[in-house]
């Protein structure tokens, strides 16, 4: 659980939940009315890719107008935003790879592997990149540090744990014989990432609202105990 | 009784138990067909009607026939009309044909509608088609007998029918058969036809080519000789376009009805040529099964199961009897005694159907005398006496009787009468009790299969205790004499319970019968549940210690709950078809955990290490087990990802995707012949290269070990020669007789394993020669006196050490033998699947080992550990079983493997080599495992324990999967798919039952030799 010392952190993370939970839904929704969903995976859908990258960017700037300093501002520099292109590139090229080795058809459907690794880098890795800089992801990444009571950088680390999960979840229906078009690769993966995202996000927001509504009532204040005691908030 | 916990062997005799248990139900659920054995004569034909002499050879007697049959594969009632077949529907329509409908008769498998996408389409082969479902409309059309899907299966290595054929009557008569068509038919009947052709249904995408090499022969032996008569007396045509297009397009395809005007085309052909004899044709068109709409067949639908039969006859005054319109029901089984009767054959041995109404003959006495063979023919196959159709034949047998004393007419229609009832009731009957399922039996052993996953279940957690207290004196033990009576008692009550339920159930089961060897298996089975009863009662009492499963983590949790929840997912049919991409997701997982765990751990160390010194202190043993691992692990892990990611692609498996090209497609393709010697040479070097490296195990006294594996290998490589799968330059090695070869490879296996336990009885040293080698060598220990107090049977010698080494040395002769056999037995293709298991095994023992990922020790540690390792080569096992090609459906059973180095056809030879090739891939994981445990334990009892517990874990998965699995057959023994989907894994899951049982066998056998040795070698010193 989060803490409740820092209202103001709780209450952006609030928005910024509610935001994903918004604009992300409407993507798939207007990609699905206008039958777009089974090429989701072509290069033609690239525009997805820039939504959500000016989406994500935008949060960032959010979540990072208050707390930062004009020092730090001014550090977001040419040289910083090379860095991080190349490491978020290096990112997908990984994420490009891995899913070639689990299981990604290796001679064809590139373009399609590559999308899904560029939105994977997205929804997991930019959001952390460009709240609290390269180096500082690096080290999330690998656990060498760990995230201490940094409700945002838990909120972003959280939300790239289940999206890789969702993308990861969404691989078992590929094999089932339902033959519907939206089980060709990458498209349930697609959709996995998109809705391990959200429910992360949801969580978040029903985390948060469990939470303020503890304070009202005694009843969930016991709760919020009882789960703080088995630790289920991580 | 915790004698039966504390056995080492508890889980090999309850996993026997369950394999007795799985053959109840596996005789519950396939029942077999009746076989006599009988070949029929005509000196069968019945020469006394209820006392009234006939003589049978003038009676039985249709004439001069000569009859094709036709065969449209896929042909779908609804094809069968004017519409499609326009000359067809004509002669129908003026009654010059009669058509049935026949039932094809279930087991028909499944031959999904092909899903590649377009582009690939024209590409694929139907490669693993051997196609031996049409085995059982064939023998069915030849034999006139329906055979059951264990029939199949148990004939699966037998090339031919056995049972008595129409074909086989026909030739001792003198008749001249030929065949045009699939090759099936030249593999079920060999040596039974005058003439043939057959074609391959290699190619599912060839349609127009399958059909044209069948009617180029046609115009040639249509035509008759000088006196106007066919040069045949029974041709055989299939026709296997139709159904290729169905698999392709499906039963609305545009390509269907020229296909059809095509068949029609050969109908009028034959016709208008059959017009021409002099002798009278009769020509029977029909197809095997029907077609889905969407393409295939292999369910119960009445589109894939109702076929045509349309029977033309040349006689100028053959008029069919039925009005128009869909005639009456027969059966496929009605061929055989139709065509026999018309070949003036007897009907075949197992024949149970009857000749169809159109062909019978006008004639009162012969009609009546032809209904009579055929039904006094079925009653002799072993029907009830008090049945009400048995009585019926008798009735008719009295009426008949009296027409031929009499000349009534009246009788004569009675006895016609009561024939067909009593024929069409024993027709009935017969082909029901072939595909009935024994309930009571099923039901049983599913609870039986329960009851023995809950005793495993209880033996194994009990030797998952870090602390199993000894009793102590002080401690009550129950007298001999009152387990005994108390064992009793509960296995009288267990008895009287099974009886009581067989009573009040009521089952026809043979299992309740009480005839004397259903007995045994009656008793058998209580005394199994007593057995179990009494392991699960002292297992709840005894189990008490279970802090080793707190030191389980996430990757112990995953390859639980995922062995767990894999046995579930079954109950979805493509979890079933395509069982392997369930494989592939929890391995990819497992992989993918592991990587990042050691990524984890490296960053955290190598971090630590470059930031400080007074950091690493922290945690002084991460980096003493970093340094026994090393950083290599992590390229080495992400190397071995991407050789699993390559093997996936080797073989195209499942039902989907099979027909997609795979890379052992790409490598078989003659071109790129050069890549697939590189890969079989690469796979036995890359082998040959592990097994030196397994001989440093051994005692390889003047290097026997290394020449002896050296000269396995260069068997190997001559028999690879010699059947023309690698060139050489020498070729003279290519006239080498391969079955020589073979045997010299098992000669040199034997020696190797022999040599070994010669040297640990120390022939050796007497004989003088010392080998001198530290492993094997004799010493006396120090004496201790305080150890006499609680070890009063101490060796006198460093037995212990010297029984650890041969063990690990036999373990590994074990693991080694194993690899090159299957070698032996494997593709080319395949070959480098050997190798890549034993990699596999290496590199996760060592990443998954609890020490390097959590850092603390303790006997808690060394349990979990054993339970990681033994599910993670469970899962290995698995995954390269599938990589290897094998599915769940019959069709990708290798059959050429069984006959590797064989001459002659040899069941249980064929059946062996047959089920070590499918399940190379979890016994060559299993063997690594056990040479894993021989090398990490340091002490015999340690080792011992460690044997204990995998062979309880490897026991209890295996019944619990079984198990789990029975509650799915059951559940859905009416469904579209029992036959094609649910059976063959049924089949699958015995095999693997019988050789998880094989295995731990082995091990026990191990085991046994290793003191059977050092009993040996005790007298000699
Ligand atoms: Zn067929
Ligand atoms: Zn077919």
């Amino acid at each position: 659980m989060f803490s409740l010392n820092n209202q103001l952190e709780l209450r952006k993370i609030a928005i910024s939940s509610l935001i994903t939970c918004i604009y992300l839904p409407s993507i798939v929704t207007v990609i699905s009315y206008k039958g777009l969903l089974y090429s989701l995976g072509n290069g033609s859908t690239f525009y997805v890719l820039l939504l959500i990258y000016i989406a994500e960017l935008l949060k960032s700037f959010y979540l990072n107008s208050n707390v930062v300093s004009k020092k730090i501002k001014s550090k977001m520099q040419a040289r910083d935003v090379i860095n991080s292109g190349i490491f978020l590139l290096g990112v997908t090229f990984c994420f490009f790879v891995g899913m070639i080795l689990f299981g990604a058809p290796m001679l064809d459907s590139h373009e399609e592997t590559l999308m899904i690794s560029a939105l994977l880098t997205l929804l997991t890795v930019f959001p952390l990149v460009a709240h609290a800089g390269v180096e500082s992801a690096m080290q999330l990444l690998f656990g060498v540090k760990h995230f201490s009571r940094d409700t945002i950088i838990e909120m972003l680390v959280n939300n790239a744990l289940l999206t890789v999960c969702g993308a990861w979840l969404g691989a078992v229906v590929i094999p089932l014989d339902w033959n519907t078009p939206w089980q060709k690769w990458p498209i349930p993966c697609y959709l996995g990432a998109i809705g391990g995202h959200l429910f992360s996000n949801v969580l978040t927001i029903l985390k948060i609202s469990l939470m303020s509504a503890a304070e009202k009532n005694p009843v969930l204040n016991f709760v919020v105990s009882v789960l703080n005691k088995f630790n289920l908030s991580k | 009784m915790l004698s039966w916990l504390q056995h080492r062997w508890t889980g090999l005799w309850l996993l026997m138990l369950a394999l007795g248990a799985l053959t109840l139900f596996l005789y519950g659920f396939f029942p077999l067909k009746y076989h006599s054995g009988k070949f029929a004569h005509m000196d069968d034909l019945p020469n006394f009607i209820d006392g009234i002499g006939i003589d049978g050879q003038e009676v039985y007697n249709a004439g001069e026939h000569s009859v094709v049959l036709m065969v449209i594969d896929g042909l779908r009632y609804d094809f069968a009309t004017e519409e499609y077949m326009p000359f067809l529907g004509e002669l129908l329509k003026n009654k010059s044909a009669c058509i049935y409908v026949s039932v094809a008769e279930p087991p028909t498998v499944t031959m999904p509608r092909i899903k590649s996408p377009e582009r690939k389409k024209e590409k694929a082969q139907w490669r693993r088609t051997i196609n031996f479902w049409r085995d059982i409309f064939a023998s069915a059309m030849m034999t006139g007998s329906i055979s059951t899907f264990a029939d199949v299966a148990l004939n699966f290595g037998a090339p031919a029918v056995r049972g008595d054929s129409v074909l086989r009557v026909a030739a001792s008569r003198g008749r001249h058969s030929v065949m045009y068509g699939d090759d099936t038919w030249l593999r079920l009947f060999p040596g039974l036809w005058a003439e043939h052709d057959g074609t391959t249904s290699f190619y599912v995408t060839d349609y127009t080519e399958v059909d044209y090499n069948v009617t180029r022969h046609l115009d040639r032996i249509l035509s008759p000789d000088e006196d106007l008569k066919p040069i045949f007396d029974f041709l055989v045509l299939h026709y296997l376009g139709l159904d290729h297009i169905g698999h392709l397009e499906g039963a609305r395809s545009p390509k269907i009805k020229p296909k059809l005007i095509e068949m029609d085309e050969v109908v009028k052909k034959l016709y208008t040529a059959m017009r021409q004899w002099s002798r009278t044709g009769v020509l029977i068109v029909c197809g095997d099964h029907g077609m889905r709409d969407a393409g295939g067949h292999g369910g119960a639908s009445p589109a894939e199961v109702l076929v045509p039969m349309v029977v033309i006859k040349t006689d100028d005054g053959f008029r069919c009897p039925h009005p128009n319109g869909p005639g009456p029901t027969v059966g496929q089984v009605d061929i055989a005694p139709t065509v026999a009767w018309l070949l003036r054959a007897p009907p075949p041995g197992d024949s149970a159907g009857r000749v169809l109404p159109a062909l019978m003959p006008a004639d009162v006495r012969q009609h009546l005398y032809l209904l009579h063979v055929l039904a006094s023919h079925n009653a002799k196959q072993g029907l009830p006496t008090d049945t009400e159709f048995f009585k019926q034949f008798q009735r008719a047998e009295k009426q008949f009787a009296q027409y031929l004393a009499t000349g009534q007419q009246s009788a004569a229609k009675i006895a016609k009468e009561f024939y067909d009832e009593s024929l069409d009731a024993m027709s009935k009957y017969l082909t029901e009790t072939t595909a009935e399922f024994d309930l009571f039996a099923i039901n049983f052993a599913t609870v039986l299969l329960y009851i023995l996953a809950a005793a495993a279940s209880c033996a194994t957690l009990y030797s998952l205790q870090t602390e199993i207290r000894k009793p102590s004196i002080t401690h009550h033990q129950p007298s001999k004499v009152s387990l005994l009576l108390a064992f009793a008692i509960m296995f009288i009550i267990f008895s009287i319970i099974l009886v009581i339920s067989c009573f009040i159930t009521e089952t026809k089961s043979s299992f309740c019968s009480f005839g004397p060897l259903w007995s045994i298996a009656f008793f058998a089975a209580a005394l199994v549940l007593t057995i179990a009863y009494f392991v699960i009662k002292t297992g709840v009492e005894k189990v008490k210690d279970m802090t080793a499963l707190k030191e389980l983590n996430a990757i112990d949790y995953l390859l639980i709950y995922g062995t767990l929840f894999h046995s579930w997912s079954f109950f979805g049919t493509s979890f079933i078809e395509e069982e392997h991409m369930t494989w592939y997701f929890y391995w990819n997982t497992l992989m993918f955990f592991v990587l990042i765990r050691t990524v984890v751990v490296i960053v955290t160390y190598l971090s630590k290490r470059w930031s400080g010194a007074t950091e690493t202190q922290e945690k002084p043993e991460l980096e003493e087990r970093m340094s026994s691992v090393g950083v290599s692990i992590l390229p080495q892990w992400v190397l071995l990802i991407a050789l699993h990611r390559y093997l996936r692609t080797m073989n195209q498996t499942g039902d989907r995707w099979l027909f997609l090209p795979d890379t052992a497609d790409w490598l078989n393709a003659p071109e790129n012949s050069f890549y697939l010697q590189a890969h079989l040479l690469i796979g036995t070097l890359a082998t040959l290269g592990i097994c030196l490296w397994n001989v440093r195990h051994m005692n390889n006294y003047m290097y026997i070990h290394s020449i002896l594996t050296i000269l396995a290998t260069i068997c190997i490589l001559s028999y690879r020669i010699a059947s023309e799968s690698l060139e050489t330059p020498f070729s003279d090695i290519k006239s080498w007789d391969t079955i020589t070869i073979v045997n010299l490879f098992w000669a040199i296996l034997i020696i190797q394993a022999l040599y070994e336990i010669i040297i640990y009885a120390g022939i050796f040293k007497s004989c003088g020669c010392d080998p001198g080698t530290k492993k094997f060598g004799y010493s006396k220990p120090k004496v201790k006196s305080e150890d006499y107090y609680y070890e009063p049977a101490e060796e006198p010698w460093n037995v212990d050490s010297v029984k650890l080494n041969l063990v690990r040395s036999l373990s590994h002769i074990m693991l080694n033998d194993l690899m090159l056999i299957v070698i032996l037995l494997m593709r080319p293709h395949n070959v480098i699947m050997v190798p890549s298991v034993f990699v596999t095994s290496v590199m996760i023992s060592k990443c998954l080992d609890h020490k390097l990922l959590d850092g603390r020790a303790g006997k808690g540690k060394e349990v979990a550990d054993l339970i990681g390792q033994s599910l993670v080569h469970v899962w290995i096992g698995m995954v390269f079983f599938f990589y290897q090609g094998n599915s769940n459906s019959l069709a990708s059973v290798d059959l050429g493997s069984g006959y590797v180095g064989l001459r002659e056809y040899s069941p249980w030879r064929v059946a062996l080599r047959m089920g070590l090739h499918a399940y190379a891939g979890p016994a060559l994981a299993g063997a690594a495992l056990f040479c894993r445990l021989a090398l990490v334990s340091d002490t015999w009892q340690r080792y011992i324990q460690s044997v204990w517990r995998v062979c309880n874990i490897y026991a209890l998965h295996r019944i619990y999967a079984v198990a789990v699995y029975c509650v799915v057959a059951v559940t859905f023994r009416h469904h579209l798919f029992v036959w094609s989907v649910f059976s063959p894994k049924l089949l699958y899951d015995f095999v693997a039952t019988v050789f998880t049982v094989q295995a731990l066998a082995t091990i026990a056998q191990i085991v046994l030799l290793t003191n059977l040795t050092r009993w040996v070698a005790s007298l000699r010193f």
